[in-house]
């Protein structure tokens, strides 16, 4: 029984960190009405420059985080300037198809880049606390992985505050439901999608933070995290952070199920199919809203 | 519109004479060459030429994404590998493989097609990552070819095996590019609703088009399991055997016929000639082609060949628009011009 | 003062607008009138920033607004009521109205504007707190209005405000757009009901296939023969 609720809590933690994943693509995707395929790449590089900031710098790891928050946010600003902004001049389903195709180049882009710059090891942190590890009623709790799940709640709900009260947040939440109307009330829809893109990646850069303290990074891991993140959003739906959080949790938590009942090997294939049938029974699209 | 017909025929000659003189190279080339690895090169090659148009059947004709190509091409290899190395005649083998990677490809459509284009795309994704998975869960040993068999091993046979790959691959999406069936495929991609409208059965248009893409894939699996001496059966079910692919067929021009051998030429060569630097360079360098093709100049290298043609020619455009609005179609990609135009 | 002079516009092969000149003054109700696809909208989206003209000027107040975004001709004190009204429909009430004082020309007075909303609007005051896409049509309506209105502007444009309104919810709203108008605001009246608009407007425009066909004070207009048989119907020609 403890064999099963340990795997269970393992998934939960893991699960918050899907959650962390698709927040940042929920974002983009329902604000812009882009299909950023390169946002598990973006969760990859974050993990990297934790790493660096960590194995290489010295800095403690929630430091790091600190940091790669903000630097992250302004490289995804940058790449909306450079690159997705001139995806967004064209309709809602030109942008989608358009986007998946940059959002291939763009992550094999990445992929390479950080091949070239890393080498295609895996690499993860090594904290003092890694090793260390809660015992509450039978079930190992990692105590990074905790921190991590707390780190990911926390950000999810600054992120929650911020579209709900702030300003801006409100101008990014009206950008998405309708942008012209928008802009028709003095708010820059340009400025908008920079500042929602930003943001997502932003907590893209934590999640891969996260990832490489509680787990394992290598370049080839972008692929697996933008799928993640896809089945999350899928099941949770757009428009809620804690409806994607949840969302993810519940992903984690299917896994642990589907590899206590079919063998480890098969947990990431219960996401899938459960993706597949998910898109399958919408197939209008992921923008019908609750 | 003398001179724009009489201009083309002379363009058509010249290219005419390039296409044959490249085929005399590569037919000849077991003959004149010596090293192996320029031979094993030649096979990749055209497993990629394959494979690339093979997939721009459906993603540049028919303008359905998939990106579960990988998944047709395992199962060709798979089975002809399982039936060969069991004792059945290679040529059999092949086609049992072609039979199953047909049917998998008439059930997916059935189930995905419900989907529209980037959600069809990422679910045919999510089905060839689940066949992935379990392929490597329950064939986790590498596949070795009998001692006998390799011992027999001939590598000029299993290039001209891929030659004729590439080459009946060809020439079936040509005849399939000139038919009522490839034309009805077009009109599907340009605006399902209104091909529809027009008669089309466009379920059946798509079903007929993951059908032929899908066996010229499992065609390809099945030449790979004759050609390779051992590999792990998951290896054929990697991802990479659909990513490159795409992009060997954005790059050359997708929804044309030169697109996919252009681009597969250009990938091959970059990634051998560049593997001594930086290994993935051909990566990077491919992926930032890919974005500023599908932003800037979605026919691909085709395209940019043709522009550069009619400036050398110094021909004005008097080849203006058809009747549809669009501009002569064996001088641009209309997958790539309806990216543009649809918004 | 809103000036537009040989406004053309058009969506790709199809000409919407042809040679379209207006005036709209500050202190006006000025009505533009037509049918179907005359290209009545297609006018407010080129004033408002939405839609790029092919040529021509729109000028307002002495200054340049041809080909400006949109939110920066709100800052310029223009703001537009689109068709359908287009609230955000999962925030509230009070969400909506708050975003119309975005822009750095309406945001000190932000407060202070909301409250006067809620006085001309009580029954919004009522439903500050209820999600926008929850309300009735004239409801929305008055949110619509009141959010324009939020952006502090000169000049107030509407399209089609009466569309799918019962006529005492058309009638309530028009009395408001009058007391608006004599608080100072310009307005610019889209409409289809010729007979409801022309007779709150001071003057009118007649748009028809994208051309201006008549203009004048709106009695003349609501009583030229030519007008009453194309919008009023075979027998309003009689009376």
């Amino acid at each position: 029984m403890t064999g099963i609720l340990q795997q269970l809590v393992l998934g939960i933690l893991l699960g918050s960190l899907y959650g962390l994943a698709a927040a940042g693509l929920s974002l983009v995707f329902g604000v812009l009405k882009v299909l950023n395929v390169a946002h598990g790449e973006l969760i990859m590089l974050g993990g990297y420059a934790a790493f660096w900031l960590v194995a290489l710098v010295g800095l403690d790891p929630f430091v790091a985080l600190l940091l790669i928050i903000p630097l992250a946010g302004l490289f995804g600003f940058l790449l909306y300037g450079g690159l997705f902004r001139f995806i967004v001049r064209h309709g809602e389903e030109t942008r989608i198809k358009n986007s998946l195709l940059v959002g291939f180049g763009l992550a094999l882009t990445l992929q390479a880049l950080a091949v070239r710059l890393f080498t295609a090891d895996e690499r993860s942190i090594t904290t003092s606390y890694r090793g260390r590890a809660l015992l509450v009623g039978g079930v190992v709790l990692p105590l990074g992985r905790v921190l991590n799940l707390v780190v990911a709640l926390v950000l999810i709900t600054l992120l929650h505050l911020f579209l709900r009260k702030s300003r801006w947040g409100q101008a990014i939440r009206a950008t998405s439901e309708d942008w012209e109307a928008a802009s028709l009330l003095g708010i820059d829809v340009r400025r908008a999608y920079g500042l929602a893109f930003a943001i997502g990646t932003a907590l893209a850069g934590a999640a891969g933070t996260l990832v490489s303290l509680g787990y394992s990074i290598s370049p080839s891991i972008g692929l697996e995290w933008t799928l993640k993140a896809l089945i999350v959003i899928v099941l949770a739906g757009l428009g809620s952070a804690f409806g994607t959080f949840v969302g993810g949790v519940v992903l984690g938590c299917a896994e642990a199920v589907s590899a206590i009942a079919f063998g480890g090997a098969y947990r990431e294939v219960i996401g899938l199919l459960l993706f597949f049938c998910a898109l399958v029974a919408r197939p209008q699209g992921l923008f019908g809203r609750s | 519109m003398g001179s724009v017909s009489s201009g083309r025929r002379r363009v058509g000659t010249g290219r005419a004479a390039a296409t044959s003189a490249a085929l005399a190279i590569l037919g000849l080339a077991p003959l004149l060459v010596t090293r192996e690895d320029w031979l094993n090169l030649g096979v990749i090659f055209f497993l990629l030429v394959a494979l690339a148009q093979s997939w721009n059947v459906m993603g540049g004709f028919a303008g359905q994404v998939n990106l579960g190509h990988a998944a047709f091409f395992g199962i060709g290899a798979l089975v002809t590998r399982h039936l060969w190395t069991g004792g059945l005649a290679i040529p059999l083998a092949v086609a049992a493989g072609v039979v199953l990677a047909t049917v998998a490809g008439l059930a997916v459509g059935m189930a995905a097609f419900r989907l529209r284009g980037a959600y069809f795309a990422i679910g045919t994704l999510a089905l060839a990552e689940v066949l992935r998975i379990a392929i490597g869960n329950v064939l986790p040993q590498i596949s070795t070819l009998p001692a006998a068999v390799i011992a027999a091993y001939r590598l000029s046979i299993r290039y001209y095996a891929a030659a004729g790959l590439a080459v009946a691959t060809t020439l079936i999406v040509t005849a399939l590019a000139a038919s009522r069936l490839g034309l009805a495929m077009e009109a599907v991609r340009e605006d399902e609703t209104a091909a529809e409208a027009a008669g089309v059965g466009a379920f059946r248009v798509k079903l007929a088009a993951v059908a032929v893409s899908t066996s010229l894939a499992g065609l390809a699996g099945g030449v790979f399991a004759f050609y390779h001496i051992s590999y792990y059966p998951q290896f054929v079910f990697s991802p990479a055997w659909t990513f490159d692919p795409v992009l060997i067929t954005f790059i050359g021009g997708v929804g044309t016929i030169h697109g996919p051998v252009l681009g597969a030429a250009l990938f091959v060569f970059l990634r051998e000639y560049l593997a001594l630097h930086w290994v993935d360079l051909h990566l990077l360098i491919f992926g930032v082609l890919f974005i500023a093709i599908v932003l800037l100049l979605p026919g691909g290298l085709v395209e940019a060949a043709a522009r550069l043609r009619a400036l050398g020619a110094r021909r004005s455009r008097a080849v203006g628009p058809g009747p549809t609005g669009r501009a002569e179609p064996s001088q641009s990609s209309r997958w790539g011009e309806s990216l543009r135009r649809r918004s | 003062m809103l000036e537009v002079r040989d406004l053309d516009a058009s969506y790709g092969e199809l000409r919407a607008l042809e040679g379209v000149a207006v005036d709209v003054g500050a202190d006006e109700i000025v009505a533009l009138v037509g049918s179907n696809g005359a290209g009545k909208t297609t006018l407010l989206r080129c004033i408002a920033g939405l839609t790029r003209p092919r040529t021509g000027r729109v000028r307002w107040q002495g200054e340049d607004l041809t080909g400006l975004p949109p939110h920066l001709v709100v800052e310029r004190g223009v703001a537009m009521v689109p068709e359908g009204r287009r609230l955000f429909g999962h925030m509230t009430v009070e969400e909506n109205l708050g975003l119309g004082a975005f822009s750095a020309r309406a945001r000190p007075e932000r407060q202070s504007t909301l409250d006067h909303i809620y006085e001309i609007f009580p029954r919004l005051a009522e439903r500050r707190r209820q999600l926008a896409g929850a309300l009735s049509g004239g409801e929305q309506q008055m949110v619509a209005i009141g959010r324009a209105l939020m952006t502090r502007p000169r000049l107030l444009m509407l399209d089609e405000p009466s569309l799918g309104l019962a006529p005492r919810v058309v009638e309530s709203m028009l009395t408001v757009l009058g007391e608006v108008n004599r608080a100072g605001v310009g307005v610019f009246l889209v409409e289809q009901n010729v007979r409801a608009a022309l007779g709150l407007a001071h003057r009118a425009y007649v748009l028809e296939h994208g051309r201006v066909v008549g203009q004048g004070p709106s009695a003349e207009i609501l009583a030229d023969p030519d007008v009453r048989r194309a919008y009023l119907g075979p027998l309003a020609v009689e009376s």
